[in-house]
C-alpha cells in the first residue's frame, strides 16, 4: 500500500517535471515560497520538498529560540511541517508562509514546554545533549572568555528576542530573504523590538565581565 | 571596560557564535524530508487526518543517536512504550498501546521496507529483524479509520 500511493506521487511529480518547468523556477524570497505552497495544494509533491529543504533551518532557529534543546527542536521541525502537510489547504494566503512557519513553531515549543518534555537552555546543554554523531563545537570554536560571555549573555536574553535575533542572523542572507519580508526586516534596518534586545544583549554581555 | 561595539558590530558576533556553535544538526533536512514522505492512505490531501506523537522520557541510552533502550511516545489520548532490544544488526521491538487497542503499528526506516504489525487485544505488539537507523513509528487506529498517529524520526 505504501510503496503504490509514493508511487502515485512521483508518477504525477514525473509527468509534471517532464512536461513544464516548475513555476517556482527563477523566484527567490516569499515569491518562490509562495509559488511552491500554491503547487503543493495542486498537488505537486515535489514542491513540498522544496519547502522543506528551504525552511527548515528558519524552523530550527526558532525552536531553539524559544528554549528547546536540540533534540526536542529537531522534533519540533518535524512536527510543523507535518502540520503543514496535514492543512495545507487552510492556508488561504500563501504569501504568509513563513509568518505561520513562526508562529506554529513557537506554539509548538511552548507546548513541548508545558509538557515538560523540553529543556531549558543551559551553556552547557549542548555538549550534554548532542547526539554523538554530532561534531561538539563547544570547546572547539569558542575562542575565549568574551565568546563565552556573549553566548551566556545571549541565553538570558528573553525568548522572544533570542528568536528575534536568531532569525535577524538569517534575514541578513540572501536565502533568507522571506524571512526578511515575513518580518518586515529590510536589509540594514534595526527595529525598535530588535533595537531593544541587542541593547539588552549588550547590557548582560558587559555586566557579566563585571566592568 | 569593553569597547563600545555598535549594534551592527554586536549582530556580527552574534552571528557568528549562532552559526558555529548552534547550527541545525546535519541531515535535520533529510530527515525532516523521510519524515514527510509517509503515506498518508488518501491521495487528496483535505482528507489527511493524522496527528503528531511527542517523544517523552527518553532514557539516556534512547536518546538520539544512542542506541536502544525505554522510548516513550504519545498523544492526548494514546501513550505508546517501546522497547528497543538488539539483536544482532537488527533489533527487535516491543510495545505496549495504552488505551489498549488492536491499532497496526508500523515501522519505516530509512533506505529499508516499511514493517508492520497489528498490536493484540492487550495493546501488546513485537516487531523483530527491525533495521537500524533514522525511524518513524506510526499507529494505525483501525476504529477510527482515517486516523493515524505518527512521531517525529528517532535514530535507533
Amino acid at each position: 500500500m505504501n510503496s503504490t500511493h509514493e508511487a502515485g506521487w512521483e508518477a504525477v511529480t514525473e509527468l509534471q517535471t517532464a512536461s513544464m518547468t516548475k513555476p517556482w523556477e527563477g523566484l527567490d524570497g516569499r515569491d518562490r515560497h509562495a509559488a511552491c505552497l500554491v503547487a503543493v495544494q495542486a498537488g505537486d509533491r515535489s514542491a513540498f520538498d522544496v519547502l522543506v529543504a528551504e525552511l527548515s533551518p528558519l524552523v530550527w532557529h526558532v525552536a531553539r529560540g524559544n528554549g528547546l534543546d536540540r533534540t526536542s527542536a529537531e522534533d519540533v521541525v518535524q512536527t510543523v511541517w507535518l502540520a503543514l502537510l496535514r492543512h495545507v489547504n487552510r492556508l488561504t494566503e500563501p504569501r504568509a508562509l513563513a509568518g505561520w512557519l513562526i508562529v506554529t513553531t513557537r506554539r509548538e515549543a511552548n507546548r513541548v514546554q508545558q509538557r515538560g518534555s523540553g529543556q531549558v537552555e543551559l551553556s552547557n546543554e549542548i555538549a550534554e545533549q548532542l547526539p554523538t554523531t554530532d561534531p561538539s563545537p563547544e570547546h572547539e570554536v569558542l575562542r575565549g572568555e568574551r565568546d563565552t560571555q556573549l553566548w551566556a549573555a545571549f541565553h538570558q536574553l528573553t525568548r522572544r528576542c533570542q528568536e528575534l535575533l536568531r532569525l535577524t542572523v538569517l534575514a541578513g542572507r540572501a536565502e533568507y530573504r522571506a524571512v526578511a519580508e515575513a518580518l518586515h526586516m529590510p536589509h540594514g534596518s534595526i527595529g525598535p523590538t530588535r533595537g531593544r534586545c541587542i541593547n539588552a544583549l549588550r547590557a548582560l554581555y558587559h555586566g557579566d565581565s563585571g566592568s | 571596560m569593553r569597547t563600545h561595539q555598535s549594534d551592527d558590530e554586536l549582530m556580527s558576533e552574534v552571528a557568528r557564535l549562532v552559526d558555529e556553535l548552534d547550527p541545525p544538526p546535519p541531515g535535520l533536512v533529510g530527515r525532516a524530508l523521510f519524515a514527510v514522505a509517509i503515506d498518508t492512505g488518501l491521495r487528496d490531501l483535505d482528507d489527511v487526518e493524522f496527528e503528531v506523537a511527542r517523544w517523552a522520557e527518553r532514557t539516556l541510552a534512547g536518546v538520539r543517536g544512542g542506541g536502544p533502550g525505554m522510548l516513550k511516545f504519545f498523544v492526548d489520548d494514546l501513550t505508546v512504550m517501546i522497547n528497543v532490544t538488539r539483536t544482532g544488526e537488527r533489533q527487535r521491538i516491543d510495545g505496549w498501546l495504552v488505551p489498549a487497542g488492536a491499532h497496526g503499528v508500523e515501522v519505516r526506516v530509512v533506505d529499508h521496507p516499511t514493517t508492520a504489525t497489528t498490536a493484540d487485544e492487550g495493546g501488546r505488539f513485537v516487531l523483530t529483524e527491525v533495521p537500524r537507523g533514522t525511524t518513524q513509528l506510526l499507529v494505525r487506529m483501525h476504529a477510527e479509520q482515517s486516523r493515524t498517529v505518527l512521531t517525529p524520526t528517532v535514530d535507533l
